[in-house]
Order: C-alpha cells, then sequence, then structure tokens
C-alpha cells in the first residue's frame, strides 16, 4: 500500500484543499453508488472486518530491506470489489492517521492513491481470471499492477502539490519524486508476488471469495464480490 | 517473531485511554479532535523553522503532561520519520543554498547539503511529528466509547458503520494474528527471510483474511438476527465541550490565523 510519504503540513494549504475536495468528491461517488444500489448487511460487515484485517496487517513486520509494513490493498481490492475497497481505503487512513501513521491532512490524497490500488487491481484481476489465468500469476500479476498505480499516483500528487517551503523547482523535485515510486514500485512487485501466493492460498481453500471456478456474474452487477 | 514494536499497538493505545488518568483524559473529545484540526492548519501555513520547533515542543509537553510513555513515542516515530526522511531526505541535497560543509565529488558532480536543505528538512521533520505526536496523545487519552461516538457523528452512512466494526474487531484481528504468528514458531517456523518462507507468509495473511471473512459471515447473522436497520447502536454519548474548552480551541484557530495575517502581511 503506497502512501503519500510526506508527513502533516508537506503540502500547500490549496494542495490540501484540492485533495480532500477530490478525496470527498471520491467517497461521495462511492457512498452514492452503494445507496441507491442497496447496500446489504453482508457488504458492511466484509467491509468492517475486511478493514480491521487489513489494519491488522499492517502491524506485521515483513523483513524485507529492513522491514516494510503492507496493508494489501490490492488484494482488498480483489476481495472486496471496487466500491467497498474504497471505502476499506478511507477507514485504514483515517484509523492509520490516528496511530501517527500517515496525515491527518492528507487523508483524501492517500484515500484516491489506496482506491485507484484497489480499483485497478480488482478489474486487472477479473480480466485475468476471464482469460483463464491461473489465481497466482492473475492475483500476483493485478496486484502488482494496481500497486505500481497507486505508486504512479502518489508521486504525481507529489510533483502537482510541490513541497512547502521548497524553492526546488519542479524538474529537480521530480528526481527525488521518482527515488521515491521507484522504491514502492519495488515494494509493490514484493506485495504483488506476496498477493499471488494469499489468492493461490485462498483459490485453494475457499474458491468462491476470488470467483475462480465459480459463478461471478452477481460481483460483475454490483461491483461487490466475497 | 512478534507484532512490529514501531507501529503503535492499538491495543496498547486503548488500555492507555481507558486505564490512565492524566490531565488529557478529561478534556472533552470534540475539543481534541478541534485542537488536532488547528494543528493541521498550523504545521501547513507556518513558514519559520522557530515556531514550528517551538509548537512540536508543545506537542511533546502535552504528550508528557498526560502521562505517556516518551520511550514508546521514540520507537512509534520510526514510520513517520521514515516518511520525512524518503523525501526530505534528496531534498536536503538537491536544494539550492548555500553549502554547509565542502562539496563531496560524486561521478554526477558535487553533492553537499545546503543550509536551505537543511531547513527544509527540520522543517519537515517538525510538521510531520507535531501531528503525530498529538494524534497519538488524542488516541491514547480518548476512550472507546467515546471515539465510537464520534466516529458515527462525524462519518456519512454506510462509511460510519463500517468504521465502528473496523474499529470492534481491530482487536480480534490482531490476536489472530498474534496467535497465527505464535502457532507458526511453535512449529519451528522463524520468519525471519521473507522469500525463503514466502508460502508461510501467504498462508498467515491468507488466514487472517479468511477468519476475517468467516467471522464476517457469522457477523451478517447475528446483526440481522438482532434487526440490523442499517444503524449499529453506540449507547456511548460525548456531550459539547465546556465553554472554557471552547474558548481554548478557538483560541487556537485564533493564534493560526493571526500568525498567518501578520505573515501575510495583511496586519502589520
Amino acid at each position: 500500500m503506497a502512501h503519500i510519504h510526506l508527513g502533516e503540513g508537506s503540502f500547500p494549504l490549496w494542495a490540501l484543499a484540492v485533495w480532500t475536495a477530490l478525496g470527498v468528491g471520491l467517497l461521495s461517488a462511492v457512498v452514492y453508488r452503494l445507496r441507491t444500489g442497496g447496500i446489504e448487511t453482508r457488504q458492511i460487515a466484509l467491509a468492517g472486518i475486511g478493514a480491521a484485517a487489513s489494519f491488522a496487517i499492517f502491524q506485521l513486520n515483513v523483513p524485507i530491506w529492513g522491514g516494510v509494513h503492507m496493508n494489501l490493498t490490492g488484494l482488498v481490492g480483489i476481495l472486496a470489489g471496487p466500491l467497498l475497497g474504497t471505502l476499506i481505503a478511507l477507514v485504514v487512513n483515517v484509523f492509520s492517521a490516528a496511530m501517527g501513521h500517515g496525515a491527518v491532512g492528507l487523508l483524501g490524497a492517500n484515500v484516491l492513491v489506496n482506491a485507484s490500488e484497489a480499483i485497478v487491481a480488482y478489474y486487472l484481476f477479473r480480466a485475468l481470471v476471464g482469460l483463464d489465468w491461473d489465481a497466482f500469476p492473475a492475483g500476483a500479476g493485478a496486484a502488482t499492477v494496481g500497486l505500481s498505480v497507486g505508486a504512479v499516483v502518489m508521486g504525481g500528487i507529489i510533483l502537482v502539490s510541490g513541497v512547502n517551503g521548497s524553492a526546488l523547482p519542479r524538474a529537480d523535485l521530480a528526481v527525488a519524486v521518482a527515488g521515491l515510486v521507484g522504491f514502492n514500485l519495488g515494494v509493490a512487485l514484493v506485495e504483488g508476488v506476496l498477493t499471488g501466493f494469499v489468492v493461490q492460498f485462498l483459490a485453494s481453500v475457499r474458491p468462491d471469495l476470488v470467483g475462480i471456478g465459480a459463478s461471478d456474474a452477481d460481483a460483475e452487477s454490483t461491483g461487490v464480490t466475497a | 517473531m512478534s507484532l512490529s514494536s514501531h507501529v503503535p499497538d492499538p491495543r496498547l493505545v486503548t488500555a492507555y485511554a481507558e486505564h490512565c488518568d492524566g490531565p488529557l483524559h478529561r478534556v472533552n473529545p470534540w475539543t481534541k479532535l478541534a485542537v488536532v484540526g488547528a494543528l493541521v492548519l498550523a504545521v501547513t501555513v507556518v513558514t519559520e523553522l522557530a515556531v514550528l520547533a517551538a509548537v512540536y515542543a508543545s506537542t511533546l509537553a502535552v504528550y508528557g503532561v498526560a502521562g505517556l510513555p516518551y520511550r514508546r513515542l521514540a520507537a512509534w516515530y520510526t514510520l513517520p520519520a521514515l516518511f520525512v526522511v524518503s523525501v526530505a531526505g534528496p531534498l536536503a541535497f538537491l536544494e539550492p543554498g548555500t553549502p554547509i560543509a565542502g562539496a563531496v565529488a560524486t561521478p554526477v558532480g558535487g553533492l553537499s547539503v545546503t543550509w536551505a536543505g537543511a531547513t527544509l528538512f527540520a522543517e519537515l521533520a517538525c510538521r510531520s511529528l507535531t501531528v503525530a505526536t498529538f494524534a497519538l496523545t488524542a488516541a491514547m487519552t480518548t476512550r472507546y466509547a467515546d471515539v465510537a461516538h464520534l466516529l458515527g457523528q462525524l462519518l456519512p452512512r454506510p462509511v460510519d458503520q463500517v468504521a465502528l466494526l473496523t474499529y470492534r474487531f481491530t482487536f480480534v484481528m490482531v490476536e489472530t494474528l498474534e496467535e497465527l504468528l505464535k502457532a507458526v514458531v511453535s512449529r519451528g517456523g522463524t520468519l525471519t527471510e521473507f522469500w525463503r518462507e514466502r508460502r508461510v507468509y501467504a498462508r498467515i495473511l491468507g488466514t487472517t483474511l479468511l477468519t476475517a471473512i468467516e467471522r464476517s459471515e457469522r457477523l451478517v447473522k447475528s446483526m440481522e438476527a438482532r434487526g440490523y436497520d442499517g444503524d449499529i447502536t453506540v449507547y456511548g454519548h460525548v456531550s459539547r465541550p465546556p465553554a472554557t474548552e471552547l474558548l481554548a480551541a478557538a483560541g487556537c484557530y485564533a493564534v493560526v490565523g493571526g500568525y498567518v495575517l501578520l505573515d501575510t502581511g495583511v496586519v502589520a
């Protein structure tokens, strides 16, 4: 799960307002779709406990490059679908900000980043499964691409916003941000492979959860799986 | 192998909120939330390092006055500090200005930290750690029922329902994950090398998610059996803040507004 790797106050006020407005706009659209589509109790329960699991998994230190933490946003998107995946991204970001990880003022920007990961991972996974890909390559590929898109969105948001107090021209800032995006792409690859193994494991015990070997017509009609 | 020590454990955070009784435990949760907002605004608009450092020092002092442990805070700073270093680190070298010491020759040219770069690094660190510290202070001094009430009041439906369930089940999922780790270790797993034990990691995470999904399926039945109609009843109630706290919160915003007026030259 990529994050805006800048702490609170790193963006100018106008950027904070713009990303917050865009984040609120995305969430409003998701809430509207869910309300008009008639959200079911099972969807609320799945999103609530799925977000709790994602938040709990973040506590685990994975021993790569000195230790990385993952929320498995791509996997959450694959399991919960784009609408619930976006809600889960918001809730996980709210709880993370309360724990000093992430930033309260950057909630809108972080939701945009994480929602893009979940949405891309979901649709790509569906497409790959539709092409008869096995669980591992479909899960790993979808999550890697989804997380990579999130990393690029994150870099784009920083570049557009600029850094509060920095006199650096955008071209030079791009150099610093490129390093950060590059690191996140590396993490995306690792998290993508891990997601592939998790999807493979879930497909072996509960294939209905990942829509492999089971009808997913309902999932496609509502945009919500599991 | 256990859970990370540099990510705040929500169980510990909640234990401080429930079982300690410092001065901030008695402050109204709405007031604390308002101060978080004022701090976010302050660290966004303040442009001078000295002022940012003073604001950060104040939040550190408040954390201590609340009776919260500094040693844990230092460990929890790992991720916010990593965030600062990951971008502000390169910026410290790239920022134009006077080098602090001589430049180090590299194949791509001279490399040096400028005064402007070092100042920017310190500013970003103060901005980031100020709000991270106060957010933790607020989380560790606000009781579970009060947090649930705030979530229910602030978020639109169905996001509030999702957030309330997340808050309730975070503790359960952390324990589930911890038990899975213990089980792996008791069977001889070390979990010290990711690639060698990638399938073990996948099973731990897969089982955590599977447990979550199956728990949600059971939860649906119990919610529907209790007549769930889209509203989880929250029994806690947070009253309006007293007048003194309202004034204090308004004062925080007034100070930030006053600073902006002075800084932009609107008021000489």
